[in-house]
């Protein structure tokens, strides 16, 4: 009787102990180019050009990261990816609020058909629009400006439709209670709703940022002053003509210096970064 | 403070359906008024024009006088508790409870004040700094009525506000909420498809079916003068039986009626006010007796046997095959197929014509 529950037990265990080694073997195929990189940032230049497998051993450098910290413009690019992408974040989620609680909320003449419009913005690459947009900002004198790399990423039709999907999914009958509670229309959105829609939001945040943080196409011919270029463009400006063979630690130091503040952002943020990939696919 | 609540006149269309059709209605003040009826029959509807919830398309609805079915939900200083509970999420229960006062700038001590008197009175006072996700239902359910007391309205809107529970706790709430409106000064409205909470809870009950009113009345009345076929049906368990005869008129007092096996029942509704000819008759099992020694009127084989323990419910076919079912006691010795004898009850019975109107019968008159 006990020996059939200690077999049990045992076959559990030994169960886990396979998925653990899968999980950790996976694991390591996953963070394995990261350590590379993270090696091969470590290295001088030269060394590597002789070869790459010198990452094994010493000497280790931080030059490369120095070199980069030398770059004059480069904390003026992290401040204007920092206010790019916070700033197209906040005002994203400030829109796509709005407008997701006006499409589920209130009833309007056209709603339904300018939420098709909305929509059918998801079917629009952005490389379709580039260089009619580029000449548009160019009229309005936007290049070079943090609005003219701002605007561009406010057109979010994937926000509109995730917040107006959430606020559908509220029961009607929350905002009757508080309407019976002597609420307002704006204190029903503030107090009562919005609150309901943090996890949306947190997802929603995050991939904004995530998006806007990496973005290289938009801010490289939009932003065309050195003083007004993102860290991915500032990175790139700075590689030489032969950076793949000449300059490879330094290249991968600009990579997970680059890399570094999502890094960041992923620590803080974690719990909701799993929930919101996992709820998309199980949903 | 406690409200007369006036309706006159009210419709309400959906579209091209019309959902409540020029529907009159007066509930008195500190009554607790029950809306009964089918599901989709329009009590939530109604209850949500009182409310504000929804728009009146003609007609009117007043409260001590006053027109409110103009005002936004807010103004007309009623609470509801809804079927779902509507609580908000995030909010703690003492949140919940103190939303609707602070919106209106009620002073903090006194919010905090009433909000314990309430979770005092619900037994939720350990409950208050909890989040909605972590009660039962039945806690729940609580906190809802709690934000409805909290505010003090003059009156109480309740829309099926038992059936999410299980059927233990719906009967123990359902005591609770009797006590309450006597602790309660304030008008109640509840809104229920159960005919038990209906009878139980109701001061009057309003019978609805199908767009309109089909009686209003107290319990007892409802019961045993239901004004229309539908409210016999409705009301009462097991159903009202249903069996066609014939009135043969010509009499004086009671009228006599002739089953369909020839059987003559006399009865205690007064033969003037029917023109002879073909009725239902509508008798409760109650008034259906298994007679002992072959005494009773008619017979009929016995095809099913229900024991609630304190009486048998015995579904008989009579010799026309009309279906009736019996009351016995509850170690009746009667069995599946046997033949008994039956006894009616000719002054508990109900005449219902080819409109479904009915007739009562009337005291003084023998049966
Ligand atoms: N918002 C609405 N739009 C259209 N039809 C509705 C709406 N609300 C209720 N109805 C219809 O009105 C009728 C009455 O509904 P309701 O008042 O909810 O009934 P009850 O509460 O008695 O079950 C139903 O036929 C329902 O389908
Ligand atoms: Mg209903």
């Amino acid at each position: 009787m006990s020996n059939a529950r200690s077999t049990s037990i045992m076959g559990r265990e030994s169960g886990d102990r396979v998925v653990l080694l899968l999980v950790i073997a996976l694991a390591l195929v996953m963070v394995a180019p990261v350590l590379w990189v993270i090696g091969l940032s470590l290295k001088h230049n030269a060394e590597l050009m002789a070869n790459t497998n010198s990452v094994f051993y010493p000497p280790y450098t931080i030059t490369n990261y120095i070199n980069i910290l030398g770059t004059s413009s480069v904390f003026r690019w992290i401040l204007n990816s920092l206010i790019v992408s916070g700033g197209l974040t906040i005002f994203t989620l400030v829109l796509a609020s709005l407008a997701g609680y006006g499409f589920a909320r209130l009833n309007f003449p056209g709603r339904d058909i300018l939420f098709i419009i909305v929509l059918l913005g998801l079917a629009v690459p952005e490389q379709a629009v580039l260089i009619a947009r580029h000449q548009i900002f160019g009229m309005l004198k936007l290049h070079n400006s943090y609005q003219g790399l701002i605007l561009p990423g406010l057109s979010a039709p994937f926000g509109v439709f995730l917040m107006t999907q959430y606020f559908r999914a509220i029961p009607k009958e929350l905002d009757e209670a508080a309407l019976l509670d002597n609420a307002s229309r704006f204190t029903i959105f503030w107090k009562v709703l919005l609150p309901l829609t943090v996890p949306a939001q947190a997802t929603l945040g995050i991939f904004t940022f995530l998006w806007s943080w990496n973005d290289y196409l938009w801010p490289l011919i939009s932003g065309t002053k050195k003083e007004m270029f993102t860290l991915t463009v500032g990175m790139a400006s700075t590689q030489t003509n032969f950076a793949q063979s000449e300059g490879l630690g330094f290249l991968m130091a600009q990579a997970v210096f680059a890399g570094a503040p999502i890094l960041i952002l992923y620590l803080f943020f974690q719990k909701y970064i799993v929930t919101a990939v996992s709820g998309a696919a199980v949903r | 403070m406690t409200a007369h609540i006036e309706i006159k006149d009210v419709v309400k269309r959906f579209g091209a359906a019309t959902v409540i059709d020029h529907l009159s209605l007066s509930i008195d003040p500190n009554e607790f008024m029950v809306f009964l009826g089918p599901s989709g029959c329009g009590k939530s509807t109604l209850l949500r024009m009182i409310a504000g919830l929804e728009s009146v398309d003609e007609g009117t609805i007043s409260i001590n006088g006053a027109r409110i079915d103009n005002l936004p939900p807010g103004k007309r200083d009623i609470a509801m508790v809804f079927q779902s509970y509507a609580l908000y999420p995030h909010m703690t229960v003492a949140d919940n409870m103190a939303f609707g006062l602070r919106n209106i700038g009620v002073a903090a001590d006194i919010i905090s004040a009433r909000v314990a008197e309430a979770g005092r009175m619900l037994e939720i006072g350990h409950l208050l700094e909890r989040k909605p996700g972590q009660l039962s239902g039945g806690q729940r359910q609580r906190v809802a009525i709690g934000r409805a007391i909290v505010k003090e309205p003059k009156a109480f809107l309740f829309d099926e506000p038992l059936s999410n529970l299980d059927a233990a706790l719906r009967v123990r709430t359902r005591v609770e909420l009797a006590q309450l409106r006597h602790r309660v000064k304030s008008t109640m409205i509840f809104v229920t498809h159960d005919q038990i909470e209906a009878m139980t809870l109701a001061d009057r009950i309003v019978v609805m079916n199908n767009r309109k009113i089909e009686q209003i009345g107290t319990p007892m009345e409802i019961y045993s003068r239901p004004a229309t076929r539908f409210v016999a049906t409705f009301v009462g368990s097991p159903t009202m039986n249903f069996v066609p005869v014939r009135v043969a008129g010509g009499e004086t007092g009671g009228a006599t009626v002739i089953l369909g096996d020839g059987t003559h029942v006399k009865t205690a509704i007064p033969t003037m006010k029917l023109k002879a000819g073909n009725f239902t008759l509508g008798i409760r099992a109650e008034a259906v007796r298994v007679a002992i020694d072959g005494q009773g009127v008619t017979s009929g084989t016995v095809d099913v046997l229900e024991r609630l323990g304190d009486r048998t419910l015995i579904y008989t076919k009579l010799k026309d095959g009309s279906v009736v079912v019996a009351e016995d006691i509850g170690y009746s010795r009667v069995a599946v197929n046997d033949t008994v004898s039956l006894s009616i009850d000719g002054s508990r019975v109900h005449l219902f014509d080819a409109s479904d109107r009915a007739w009562h019968c009337e005291e003084g008159l023998d049966g």
